[in-house]
């Protein structure tokens, strides 16, 4: 492995994230919130040390598939720490492990928050707040994959290290080509959403702010009621239209608009998804019906329906506090959170298509037991599923649970109640947002311990990209014959 | 462009390679689910798994959009076949692989003019015209055509005794006199350096001159790298292409002696060629060798099925007295130990069949296009357009991108070697030399 070619390309993509401050740079003087000096500094910081990173290190051939796990992993965890730097520069968040944590839960799409109150931050805060979740959404090295010539070969390595699910759609014989595709397709919904949420009666800032959040399936809004304090059944039905798309596979959106429409009908793991998501949002209706937390079916529907796509689409939008639902619909959203998006969405957890071939496998199995000698492959729209894909499907799963049983011990273990620990653990490993309880919709992650804030950190990096990009580097065998550097100084002398 | 290539072989690897790095489109079907997966993590290419000749998988890579078809998997008929079917795809360019010379042939009622395959490769004679042409000059181990042939580029290693080591180029060219040739690339200790006046010739390197075909044995004295035709040729390996070496040999009057294995397959070589001496051992044998007067023998080809074969051979023959060994490898990775081991030339028919659909390829405003050694440098040629600033001005005025040298220009069937002051025109043809991280810029370049 070449330690040369991974700091080079990180420093390459620190640059090109300094750049993007320059976004919320504009929206602080827009609106004068005096806090434009943070994004200069963080701006100033990030292009210093990614100069000084892309120029000592000399790149060495090709990316490798080791390369691409580093270079994605401390790509995301790097971005972070610039992302954090506005935040405690501008002292709104005065502890940087706090604003570490809003930038991880800003980038990784979570939408957990240690902020009891969003509206001091300012525009310019909350303008970037969204933006990491609209950059970390479709991925920041996909969006770099897409616009910076420099990362050509190798470029398939990173996709497939950040895209989630089990097997990668490509678009194009050429990665770049992919990624613009795909960063074609999320920029239009995006467009498409702040127009709908202005004709509904939003401002400019709002709509973007939302619709970043929306189609990243992140959950930060612009006020601490979140979208419920816009008090508008057309916001919650355009956002619940919009969560929809995000939780869906891209390629899919790609396939509709390019008029490949029909193989949208042939994904089962796409009726899955729907069956689920609105399978859920009738159960919810009922059961909150049924216990009376709301008294007309209307508004039964419109909560149920925008709490249950929330949660499944691994948003974390509240419009409702479903800390105070029956068990019974707490239950349901806590199983949502588990399954997530589709694969190649914005959205978390363990993908729909994991769990709907994990179901699969198991009744195959079942009916072996009964025709011992029977041959029974597994399909997925008519096409057989390679025994590899299946197995890596299993081992991600059981790596989950691990990471699941580990971090839910460490945060219970620094005195969490055991729903607040464990709800803490799931919604941030999936990148959900708000948990039950002690971390619900209407309460934030501000009290939870030191080293406990670490953990859930790092099951949301861990999430966001699905395991084994962070596993990976956490198995010494994975370092061994690093080679350091070529410095560029050291070339030239030679 | 958008290229489909079939079959995931040493050539279609190599072709991959070769055009997704020029930015190009390329998608690559092959059977082998695993291997294309290997091929798509470590290129930049679509890989589909299917077969090639399958409407629905051809469909999958989008032939309708494609510009070039190349079909090189292992099986002639499904190379042709998946030819035939782009075609009804309106794929305006198709290349295949083709072994089996019966197939197309003068006689058959399938050429490929009714095919309409623009360039069919048989991958086996490929290597033998390569091996036959290495072997006239007997000094140089790489040999190109220019120009129609009228220009030629050589390689040559330079031994240390040579009188030209320590030379700077600049006191080369005012040693040439009558004869023009221009150093265009050396390559020392695996680094290709197109070179300038000041560089010197050290020993060891190998150089590539530019020189005109009828000034080649004049300029060979020159430089101290005389050669003369062989008289005297092992081929060890009765395959295909050792047939058709020894076939293309025997008609140059040169007394042949290939050496098979198989006592089946020297029956058939006895029978098909004539003045050819048949030998049944084993090309590994010393005791055979020398009784046959291999110490005689002014090249040795090595052309078996086995890379270890062919290099032992090769080292055998040489230690026994044989001036001159010429080897196949089919691994590429051995090719960079070749040298240290003192095996003179190594072809790899991967490379050769590979360099040959390239130069097809980029046969746009590029006319030829064939890479030195190890792939490190390209040759191209191009055609002058009028709107080219650069006209009317002698060359040393030209700013050509770093790692560039004009090698030749063809002008109206005439071939200068050029000076400095030599004068470009409309409509010349310039043989250029670069580097291959440079032949994007020098597209650029010539067509802005």
């Amino acid at each position: 492995m070449k330690l040369g070619t991974i700091g080079a390309n990180l420093g390459w993509l620190l640059i090109f994230l300094s750049l993007t401050l320059l976004f919320p740079l504009g929206v602080s003087l827009y609106y004068g919130d005096g806090n434009w000096y943070c994004f200069v500094e963080a701006a100033f910081v990030g292009l210093i040390t990614g100069g000084l990173l892309a120029f000592a290190c000399v790149p060495e051939e090709d990316i490798g598939h080791k390369e691409g796990f580093a270079i994605v992993g401390f790509g995301w965890i790097m971005s972070a720490f610039l992302g954090a730097l506005p935040y405690y520069f501008s002292s709104a968040i005065p502890s940087f492990l706090d604003a570490y944590f809003e930038s991880m839960s800003g980038f990784t799409t979570t939408g957990s928050t240690i902020l009891n109150e969003v509206e001091p931050l300012g525009h310019g805060l909350l303008f970037w707040r969204a933006l990491t979740h609209w950059l970390g959404g479709m991925g920041i090295i996909v969006l770099s994959l897409a616009i910076l010539p420099i990362l050509g070969i190798g470029g398939m390595q990173l996709f497939q290290a950040e895209m989630p699910g089990p097997t990668k759609d490509r678009l194009a014989p050429r990665i770049q080509d992919t990624a613009r595709i795909l960063w074609g397709v999320y920029l239009l919904f995006t467009v498409l959403e702040v127009a709908l949420l202005m004709l509904a009666g939003m401002d400019l800032f709002n709509a973007v702010c939302h619709a970043f959040a929306t189609l990243a399936t992140g959950g930060f809004s612009t006020i601490t009621a979140s979208v419920g304090g816009f008090n508008s059944p057309w916001v919650d039905y355009i956002v619940v239209f919009f969560m929809i798309l995000a939780g869906m596979n891209f390629a899919l959106h790609y396939r509709l608009l390019t008029g490949r429409g029909r193989e949208l009908l042939k994904s089962s793991e796409l009726k899955f998804y729907l069956t689920v998501g609105f399978g859920g949002a009738f159960l919810l209706t009922a059961v909150n019906l049924y216990h009376h937390t709301y008294e007309s079916i209307v508004d039964s529907f419109r909560y149920s329906l925008f709490q249950a796509w929330s949660i499944l689409t691994t948003t974390g939008f509240g419009t409702a506090d479903f800390d105070k639902w029956a068990p019974a619909c707490q239950f349901v959203l806590v199983a949502f959170m588990f399954l997530g998006g589709m694969a190649g969405s914005t959205g978390g957890g363990i993908k729909n298509v994991r769990i709907l071939l994990f179901l699969k496998f198991t009744r195959v199995h079942i009916k072996k037991l009964i025709h011992p000698r029977a041959v029974e492959t597994l399909k997925m729209d008519g096409k057989k599923v390679p025994a590899d894909v299946m197995q890596s499907i299993l081992a991600y799963l059981s790596l989950y649970l691990t990471f699941l049983v580990a971090a839910i011990l460490v945060v219970t273990s620094q005195g969490l109640d055991i729903v607040t620990g464990s709800t803490a653990v799931i919604a941030t490993l999936n990148n959900i947002g708000p948990g039950l309880a002690g971390v619900g919709p209407v309460k934030n992650f501000a009290h939870v311990p030191a080293v406990s804030k670490m953990v859930l950190i790092l099951c949301m990096v861990a999430g966001r990209l699905e395991l084994y990009t962070i596993a990976v580097l956490l198995v010494p065998e994975y370092w061994k014959g690093a080679r350091l550097p070529i410095w560029r100084w050291k070339r030239e002398t030679h | 462009m958008k290229i489909i290539i079939v079959g995931a072989g040493e050539v279609g690897r190599h072709l991959c390679q070769q055009l997704s790095t020029e930015n190009h489109e390329v998608v690559l079907i092959d059977r082998d689910a695993e291997h294309i997966r290997r091929i798509e993590r470590e290129l930049n290419i679509l890989g589909i798994e299917g077969n090639g000749a399958s409407p629905s998988v051809l469909e999958e890579a989008g032939i309708s959009k494609a510009d070039l078809f190349i079909a090189v998997t292992d099986m002639d008929e499904v190379n042709l076949i998946s030819c035939i079917m782009a075609k009804e795809y309106g794929v305006e360019r198709l290349v295949a692989r083709v072994r089996n010379q019966e197939y197309i042939s003068l006689n058959s009622p399938l050429s490929e003019h009714r095919l309409g395959i623009d360039l069919v490769i048989n991958p086996d004679q490929v290597m033998a015209q390569e091996i036959v042409r290495i072997s006239e000059i007997s000094e140089a181990f790489e040999m190109v055509d220019f120009a129609h042939g009228e220009v030629v580029l050589l390689g040559y290693r330079i031994k240390p005794e040579n009188p030209v080591c320590g030379l700077t180029l600049a006191q080369l060219r005012d040693l040439q006199g009558l004869y023009h040739f221009l150093v265009v690339a050396i390559v020392r200790e695996g680094q290709t350096i197109i070179p300038k006046g000041s560089d010197i010739i050290q020993p060891e390197d190998r150089i590539y001159i530019v020189v005109r075909k009828k000034n080649i044995s004049a300029t060979e004295k020159l430089l101290n790298l005389a050669s003369s035709a062989p008289k005297k040729v092992f081929i060890i390996g009765g395959g295909r292409v050792g047939f058709s070496l020894a076939e293309e040999l025997e008609d140059k009057g040169v007394d042949v002696y290939i050496i098979e294995i198989d006592a089946k397959r020297c029956e058939f070589l006895a029978e098909k060629l004539d003045r050819a001496v048949v030998l049944n051992f084993d090309g590994l044998e010393a005791n055979e060798l020398i009784a046959e007067g291999i110490d005689q023998a002014d090249l040795v080809v090595a052309v078996t099925g086995g890379d270890t074969t062919n290099i032992l051979a090769s080292l055998l023959a040489k230690h026994h007295g044989a001036k001159k060994s010429i080897t196949r490898i089919s691994r590429p990775d051995f090719i960079p130990l070749l040298g240290s081991l003192g095996i003179d030339v190594a072809l790899s028919a991967r490379l050769v069949a590979a360099n040959m659909i390239l130069r097809f390829v980029r046969r746009g405003g590029v006319l030829s296009g064939a890479l030195l050694l190890g792939g490190e440098a390209e040759v191209l040629e191009y055609y002058v357009s009028s709107q080219w600033p650069y006209i009317e001005k002698p060359l040393k005025k030209v700013k050509f991108p770093e790692g560039v040298i004009v090698g030749a220009v063809v002008r109206d069937d005439e071939v200068l070697i050029p000076s400095g002051d030599s004068v470009i025109k409309a409509g010349d043809r310039l043989v250029m030399f670069a580097l291959k991280d440079q032949s994007q810029a020098l597209e650029e370049f010539i067509n802005p």
